[in-house]
């Protein structure tokens, strides 16, 4: 038995040697372990800062011809608004040049109209396609000048006697109830998705290379002459996707866990710390579905009769796992001994747990271990089974 | 030595091997003839236990192959048809992968690759990797992971498939020299010229059935032709359209 298991040793070695030299296998591997976290953490900062923007930051507004409407510049300045002069001439082409990105321009006749009681144009200029700020600041500034108008309306229609709710039959009131901590909360659920992602593809080109690829590659009838038994060459192969797998995990929580300090929670009273004991017991959790992930992509890598069909095989196969993480975001699912059950789902409520710092249940680990383990392993003794059948050659 | 008795071998719906028997005993070069599709590439995975036969027996050194298929692959070392070696590992490291499956300690492992590297002249690329490698280099780094334990038996499948002139000459030496350490010699192949060269017997087969089993010189007397590719023609069924 030990020199079986030294044999699955010595091909998981050499597995896990020929593809660090494999720059695709690299690449795919870890690619998705360094930017997965990485596009988190720019995507949450982008959800807080935006958020934190509609509720505090002044509004800046360029405007020109101020001297023109001092009430109106009152008025803009009490609602929280970074006035500033300007007496430039072509507002056109200062927003389209990206010097200013929204200018107000005031008309000279704008004093003469407003005695007389006549409609006044007022010039918003923006740049719709400069994306973020500038569509936000453009529905801001547009909104407080709505209200301005309407209060002035008002004031003139009370003047004359008239109700001004008569001109305005439907008041339409938006009601937001979503917060920024919500909003944050949703994307933090995408997390364990892609941790699981991480997990299979790290092992992913590992699992075509020493199945499918060493068929095309034509060693395979070489190695299967070799005295070795099928299953220690079967769990070698495993044993180097399982292992890239776990580097892949290992990487993946390392950038996690020094990104997270650079979201900005503190600034929607929020709090996430993510340290090493939280990064150990997320990796421990996810074990087990690292043999699950070796085992079904040897499986299906060492079926396929070319490396590009195991290509297109994995690929597919590749959103089966993260597909229960889909659906049950959607059904808002309590955690049950039943959820437990579901090699994958079970691991990804777990870590969101621990990520939320909630307590475990020693029942719920033990069952998402020890079923995810009993299927991984069915997995590799179907890969076994191949590989003792003639067709294996191909 | 290899004993070789009524194995045969079907794919679906395709005999591949009807009828083979033959001997390859010590110490000498026997010649499996036969155009392509004949069945010896299958009589040869049969005899390295990746494939089972039907029916029939095949022993290498009186071991049963399907008896013991681990020992018979530990006394037996088989390049197969057009075998490919790993491109990113170094020769050495080809070798030594192979050395280290037959649980052979590293000392050891060494010591034969050294005497491997000089005796397939390998020694100016074996520890480049194997990328790029030319063809005679690839069957030589082959070759070298199939001797690296040693063995008593050896098989070789259209060894100089894709070789030049030189390369071929080169491959040739080194299989007398493996004949003259007393080692039982294998190999097949499809071109009549090349088996004249090196063999002491020569085994016939056509249509998974052995046409002819003796020496050069036997086989000239019985075809009755001066000219050996003509009669090798003429037993098979190459010659009826």
């Amino acid at each position: 038995m030990s020199g079986n298991a030294g044999k699955a040793l010595i091909v998981l070695r050499k597995e896990c040697l020929d593809n660090l030299r494999d720059r695709r296998t690299m690449i795919s591997s870890f690619s998705i372990a360094a930017l997965g976290p990485l596009l988190f953490v720019v995507l949450m900062s982008f959800v807080l800062n935006n958020a934190l923007g509609e509720s505090e930051e002044p509004l800046a507004l360029t405007v020109t011809g101020s001297e023109h409407a001092p009430a109106l510049m009152d008025y803009l300045r009490r609602q929280n608004t970074d006035l500033t002069e300007t007496t430039i001439e072509d507002a056109e082409q200062a927003v389209r040049d990206g010097d200013e990105s929204m200018v107000l321009r005031i008309p000279a006749d704008y004093a003469e109209r407003f005695s007389a009681g006549q409609a006044i144009a007022l010039d918003l200029v923006y740049d719709s396609s400069n994306f973020g700020s500038s569509n936000r600041t453009f529905s801001t500034a547009r909104g407080l000048l709505n209200q301005y108008t309407s209060t002035l309306g008002s004031l003139r229609l009370a003047m004359r006697g008239i109700d001004p709710a008569v001109v305005r039959p439907i008041n339409v009131q938006q009601v937001d109830v979503s917060s920024p901590a919500e909003r944050a909360l949703m994307l933090m659920s995408t997390l364990p998705y892609l941790l699981i992602l991480a997990v299979f593809m790290g092992g992913f080109y590992l699992a075509i290379d020493t199945t499918a690829g060493e068929r095309e590659n034509k060693s395979l009838e070489s190695l299967l002459i070799q005295p070795i038994s099928r299953p220690a060459l079967v769990l070698g192969k495993m044993g180097a996707t399982g292992v890239f797998g776990m580097l892949v995990l290992i990487l993946f929580l390392t950038v996690f866990a020094l990104s997270v300090p650079l979201i900005p929670f503190h600034k929607v009273g929020m709090r996430l710390d993510f340290g090493l004991v939280q990064a150990i017991k997320v990796f421990l959790v996810c074990l087990p579905l690292i043999v699950l992930a070796a085992g079904l992509l040897t499986l299906v890598a060492s079926y396929a009769k070319s490396y590009k069909e195991a290509q297109t095989y994995l690929s597919l196969l590749i959103l089966i796992p993260t597909m229960p993480v889909i659906i049950t975001q959607f059904l808002d699912l309590d955690v049950t001994w039943w959820l437990m059950m579901i090699p994958s789902q079970s691991q990804a409520t777990l870590v969101s747990l621990i990520i939320a710092r909630e307590p475990l249940v020693p029942l719920h680990i033990l069952l998402s271990a020890v079923v995810t383990l009993i299927v991984g392993v069915f997995f590799a003794w179907l890969a076994i089974r191949l590989y003792s059948k003639e067709r294996i050659l191909g | 030595m290899i004993e070789v008795r009524g194995l045969q071998k079907r794919f679906g719906t395709v005999q591949a091997v009807r009828d083979v028997s033959f001997d390859a005993p010590d110490g000498a070069i026997t010649a499996l003839l036969g155009p392509n599709g004949a069945g010896k590439s299958t009589t040869f995975r049969m005899l390295s236990t990746v494939i089972e036969a039907d029916a029939g027996e095949a022993r290498v050194d009186g071991i049963e192959v399907r008896e013991d298929p681990l020992a018979v692959r530990g006394r037996l070392a088989v390049l197969p048809h057009d075998a490919g070696i790993y491109a990113r590992l170094t020769a050495r490291e080809n070798v030594r992968y192979f050395g280290e499956l037959h649980g052979l300690d590293r000392g050891l492992i060494d010591q034969r690759l050294g005497a491997l590297i000089d005796r397939l002249d390998m020694a100016e690329f074996c520890d480049r990797r194997c990328a790029g490698f030319s063809q005679g280099q690839k069957v030589k780094v082959a070759l070298a992971r199939a001797l690296i334990h040693d063995p008593r038996n050896i098989i070789l499948d259209e060894p100089t498939n894709g070789l030049d002139v030189m390369a071929t000459r080169g491959l040739r030496e080194i299989i007398r020299g493996l004949k003259d350490e007393g080692r039982c010699v294998l190999f097949s192949s499809h071109i009549m010229q090349e088996v004249t060269n090196l063999c002491d017997t020569l085994v016939v087969i056509d249509e998974g059935t052995v046409k002819f089993r003796g020496t050069l010189a036997e086989f000239q007397a019985q075809t009755g032709e001066e000219d050996l590719e003509e009669a090798f023609i003429a037993l098979t069924t190459m010659a009826t359209p």
